[in-house]
C-alpha cells in the first residue's frame, strides 16, 4: 500500500526553499569518513587564487589573508590556455610534511575515525590487476599528484573550520523545464581522500557532488517521481530510479536515503561496497592491439571477455558513519543557488588545487557549473538529458501526449486509406497510356517521360502502403500502451536501466585470510624472485619469469577459487604461442597443405558439376 | 542377446572424440615409448637379470627400467584419462587441460633453449586445447553454463 510518506507531495506554491527542504536527501556516510558538505564561504577565505599559465609559469593572484567570495569572482582577463585555481593548502616542507602527518594521526585517534577496509580491494582483483595497480601506483609519480601531507593538512584545516562552526552545507536548486520540477542539491567538500584514505583512485582539493530530484505537478501539488544520483561510470538513464521502486530506493518520511562513497563522496542507492574499475592509460596503439587482441579472444577463441589491465577499487559506501538529514543526528543547511549566484556562475576556475596531472583525476574540480576545462557542465544547463529523461514526460503529460500521438495516426490511416486507391488508380491509367505509345518510333520522347513518371508514381505508392503498414503495427503498440497507461499498470521500474550499480557482495573466498595475505605479499615476492633469477640464473631469466609468472597466477586461482579458468586461460594462451610456432617452422609444409588442400576441393567441385 | 546401449542423451561434438582419438594415439605411443628402452637394452630377454644399480648409480639397464616405467606410468595415466574423457566426466577436462598445459611449457622450454622440441606432440597438445575450449565442449563438461559464464 503506497503511504503519503512513500508518495509525498507538496503544494505547486511553495517556495523553492520550501521545495527544496521537503524533499532533501538523508545521505549515510562511511565510518572514517573525514570530509562532510561544508560551505564554500569559509572554504575560499581559507585559500589563495592563483592561475597557471600555458608555459606552465604558476602566479599567485590573491594571498589567502584577502581571499573572500566577492574577490574569487572579479573579472581576470587571461591568456587561452590559462587555468585559474584555488589551493586549499599550500606547498609543505619535509619538516611540516611529518608534522602534518603526525597530527592527523593524533585527530583520528582522539575523534575515533577508523576505517576497516575489510577484504581490501587488492584481494579482490587477481594477480595481473595488482601488477597492473602497480604501474597505476608508478604512474602517480609521473603524473601531478597531491601528496598523502596535503590530504593530511586538509583534514587537519578541515577540522578546524568545522570545530569553528559545525554546519552542513547543501546548495540547492530549482529549475522548470518541460513539465518537470527539478531539484538538484548540490554538495561541496574541501577535499576528497579516496586514494589516501580508502585505497581509492584518486585525491583532489575540493569536491562537487550532486543528487537531482525529478517532480510533475497534478492537481496543485507536485509528487517525485524520479532520482538521479551522480556516480561513477554510470550516465544518462542508469543514474536515476524511480520513486515508488522500492527496491532500489529507501525513503524515510518522504526524504531519500544517500550512501555516499568513503572518500570519493559518490552517491549510491544502496548501502554496500562498490567495484569501479580503472583502465590503465595507455598510447593509442597499445589499445588498439588490446581491442584487437580482446575481439580475437571474445569472438574467434569464443572465451569470456577479461581484461587484467582494469584496476578494481572499492568504493565503500556502508553507510555506517555519520548521517545528515531528517531525523539523523545532523541536520542540513540548505543555501539557494541559481545562475544569478556569483560565485557558481562567474568562476570558471578549479575550486582546489591544479595538480598539473593530465589525465585530470587528482586536479581538482570546477564548481558546479562548470567542467574542468570552464565549459557548460550538462547536469546544470540540461540536468533532465543528465539522467536520460528528456524523452520522458511527466506522468499526467504522458496519457495526453500519447492519446494525441494515437489520433494523429488514425488519422493519417484514415487519410492514406484514401490516397492509396487513387494512387494506384493513376498509376494503372499511366500504364494504359504507356501500353498505347508502344510501337510508334515518334513518341519515344513522350515514352521515356511517361515511363520516369510511372516509376516516379510507382514509388509513391509503394511508400504509401509501406507508411500504412508501418503505422498500423506502430498503432497496435501505441494503443496497447495507451490501455496499459489507462489501467495504471505501472512500467517495470528497471526496464530503462542497462548498467545498474550493484554493490559487490560480501566476498566468501575460499582461505580467505590466506587470500589477503597473498595479496599483499605476491608482488614482492614476484619482485624477489626476479633478482633470484637475475642472480642465480641469468640465462633462463626469461623462461624462468614465465614459469614463475604462471606459478604465481595458479596459486592465486586456487586461493581465489577460479583455478579452472585460470588453468583454461593459461593453457590457451601457451597454445597459441605453440601454434605461432609450428607456423614459422613448417610455414612450407602448411603451404603446400593448404594448397593440396584446396586443389583438391575445386577439382571436386569442377568434377561434380560435370558429372551433373 | 547383445546388450542394450545405454543412451545418455547427449550427443558427442566431434571435438570430443576427436580429442579422444588422439588421446588413443598418444596412450600407444606412450606404451611404444615404455617398450622402446627395454627393446633396445634388451631388458626383456635377460629378464631384469641384469643388475640396476651399480656402485650406488643406475646401470644402462636400470635407466631402462626407470624410463620404461615413467611411460608406463603416463601411458596408465593417459588411459584413466581417456576413461573419464568418453564419460564427459568434469575433473577429466580439467586434469588434460593441465596436463597438456605443463606438457607445453616443457616443449616450449625445449624449443627455447636446446631447439629439440617434439613437434608431433606440439601439435597434438595444440589440437586438444582448441578442441577443449569449444563452448559445447565445455557445456558438456559442465565448465561452461548455457550463458557462456564459466562455472567456477
Amino acid at each position: 500500500m503506497k503511504t503519503s510518506f512513500d508518495h509525498p507531495s507538496i503544494s505547486v506554491k511553495s517556495t523553492d526553499l520550501e521545495l527544496l527542504r521537503r524533499f532533501e536527501p538523508i545521505v549515510h556516510y562511511t565510518k572514517g569518513e573525514q570530509f562532510f558538505p561544508f560551505d564554500v564561504e569559509r572554504y575560499v577565505e581559507e585559500c589563495s587564487l592563483w592561475a597557471h599559465y600555458p608555459d606552465g609559469r604558476e602566479e599567485l593572484l590573491v594571498k589567502q589573508e584577502e581571499m573572500t567570495l566577492e574577490k574569487l569572482v572579479e573579472e581576470r582577463p587571461a591568456t587561452f590556455g590559462t587555468i585559474h585555481f584555488l589551493r586549499f593548502i599550500e606547498t609543505l616542507s619535509l619538516s611540516e610534511s611529518a608534522q602534518v602527518l603526525a597530527e592527523q594521526s593524533r585527530l583520528r585517534k582522539k575523534l575515533g575515525k577508523h576505517f576497516i577496509v575489510g577484504m581490501g580491494r587488492l584481494a579482490r582483483g587477481g594477480f595481473l590487476p595488482r601488477v597492473a595497480d602497480a604501474l597505476f601506483s608508478l604512474s602517480l609519480l609521473m603524473r601531478g599528484k597531491v601528496s598523502p601531507a596535503t590530504a593530511a593538512a586538509a583534514e587537519l584545516a578541515y577540522e578546524k573550520m568545522h570545530q569553528e562552526n559545525e554546519k552542513y552545507t547543501y546548495y540547492g536548486r530549482v529549475v522548470r523545464q518541460n513539465g518537470w520540477t527539478v531539484l538538484q542539491y548540490w554538495y561541496f567538500f574541501c577535499y576528497n581522500s579516496w586514494r589516501s584514505g580508502f585505497h581509492g583512485v584518486n585525491d583532489h582539493e575540493s569536491d562537487w557532488e550532486m543528487v537531482t530530484l525529478y517532480l510533475y505537478e497534478n492537481d496543485g501539488n507536485l509528487f517525485p517521481e524520479w532520482a538521479a544520483f551522480a556516480s561513477h561510470d554510470f550516465h544518462g538513464d542508469d543514474l536515476r530510479r524511480r520513486w515508488d521502486d522500492r527496491e532500489q530506493m529507501d525513503l524515510v518520511n518522504g526524504h531519500p536515503m544517500v550512501y555516499a562513497g568513503a572518500g570519493s563522496h559518490a552517491s549510491y542507492f544502496r548501502q554496500g561496497e562498490y567495484q569501479a574499475e580503472v583502465s590503465l592509460p595507455q598510447p593509442g596503439w597499445l589499445a588498439g592491439l588490446s581491442r584487437a587482441w580482446n575481439k580475437f579472444w571474445t569472438q574467434t577463441l569464443g572465451q569470456n571477455e577479461s581484461n587484467p589491465f582494469r584496476i578494481p577499487f572499492v568504493d565503500f559506501a556502508r553507510g555506517d558513519g555519520l548521517g545528515i538529514g531528517e531525523g539523523q543526528a545532523k541536520a542540513w543547511s540548505p543555501v539557494l543557488i541559481d545562475e544569478e549566484t556569483p560565485w557558481a556562475s562567474l568562476y570558471r576556475g578549479l575550486w582546489g588545487l591544479f595538480a598539473r596531472d593530465p589525465v585530470s583525476g587528482e586536479n581538482a574540480p570546477a564548481g558546479p557549473m562548470y567542467n574542468r576545462d570552464g565549459s557548460p557542465r550538462s547536469s546544470w544547463y540540461d540536468p533532465l538529458g543528465f539522467a536520460g529523461l528528456d524523452k520522458t514526460p511527466p506522468p499526467p503529460l504522458a496519457l495526453k501526449l500519447l492519446e494525441e500521438n494515437c489520433n494523429e495516426i488514425r488519422s493519417r490511416q484514415d487519410e492514406l486509406k484514401t490516397l492509396i486507391p487513387q494512387k494506384a488508380n493513376e498509376l494503372q491509367v499511366l500504364g494504359m497510356k504507356l501500353k498505347g505509345l508502344e510501337d510508334h518510333p515518334h513518341l519515344a520522347k513522350i515514352y521515356a517521360l511517361l515511363q520516369k513518371r510511372i516509376n516516379t508514381v510507382g514509388e509513391e505508392l509503394r511508400n504509401l502502403r509501406r507508411e500504412r503498414m508501418e503505422n498500423g503495427a506502430l498503432l497496435q503498440g501505441m494503443t496497447q500502451r495507451l490501455e496499459q497507461v489507462r489501467s495504471g499498470v505501472a512500467d517495470n521500474p528497471h526496464a530503462h536501466i542497462q548498467k545498474m550499480a550493484v554493490p559487490v557482495e560480501a566476498v566468501e573466498m575460499r582461505y580467505a585470510r590466506a587470500a589477503e595475505t597473498w595479496a599483499a605479499i605476491s608482488l614482492s615476492l614476484l619482485v624477489f624472485a626476479v633478482a633470484g633469477l637475475i642472480f642465480f640464473a641469468p640465462s633462463y631469466l626469461w623462461a624462468g619469469l614465465a614459469v614463475i609468472l604462471i606459478l604465481f597466477v595458479i596459486a592465486e586461482s586456487i586461493l581465489r577459487g577460479a583455478f579452472i579458468q585460470t588453468v583454461s586461460r593459461v593453457t590457451l594462451v601457451l597454445a597459441l604461442i605453440t601454434t605461432a610456432i609450428i607456423f614459422i617452422e613448417f610455414w612450407k609444409y602448411i603451404l603446400v597443405i593448404v594448397l593440396v588442400v584446396l586443389g583438391i576441393f575445386l577439382m571436386l567441385q569442377r568434377l561434380r558439376e560435370i558429372a551433373g | 542377446m547383445a546388450k542394450k546401449k545405454k543412451k545418455t542423451g547427449i550427443k558427442r561434438p566431434i571435438a570430443v572424440t576427436l580429442t579422444a582419438v588422439i588421446i588413443t594415439v598418444l596412450f600407444f605411443v606412450r606404451i611404444y615409448q615404455a617398450i622402446k628402452p627395454l627393446v633396445e637394452e634388451k631388458t626383456l630377454r635377460t629378464a631384469l637379470a641384469l643388475p640396476i644399480f651399480a656402485d650406488g648409480n643406475l646401470t644402462a639397464h636400470g635407466m631402462a627400467v626407470a624410463e620404461s616405467i615413467l611411460f608406463l606410468l603416463l601411458a596408465i595415466g593417459t588411459m584413466v584419462v581417456l576413461i573419464g574423457f568418453l564419460h564427459m566426466r568434469r575433473w577429466s577436462w580439467v586434469f588434460l587441460m593441465a596436463w597438456i598445459g605443463v606438457s607445453m611449457v616443457v616443449d616450449l622450454g625445449k624449443y627455447f633453449y636446446f631447439g629439440v622440441p617434439n613437434y608431433v606432440f606440439m601439435i597434438s597438445d595444440v589440437i586438444i586445447v582448441f578442441a577443449l575450449s569449444q563452448a559445447d565442449v565445455q557445456r558438456i563438461f559442465g565448465i561452461r553454463s548455457d550463458t557462456g559464464e564459466n562455472i567456477i
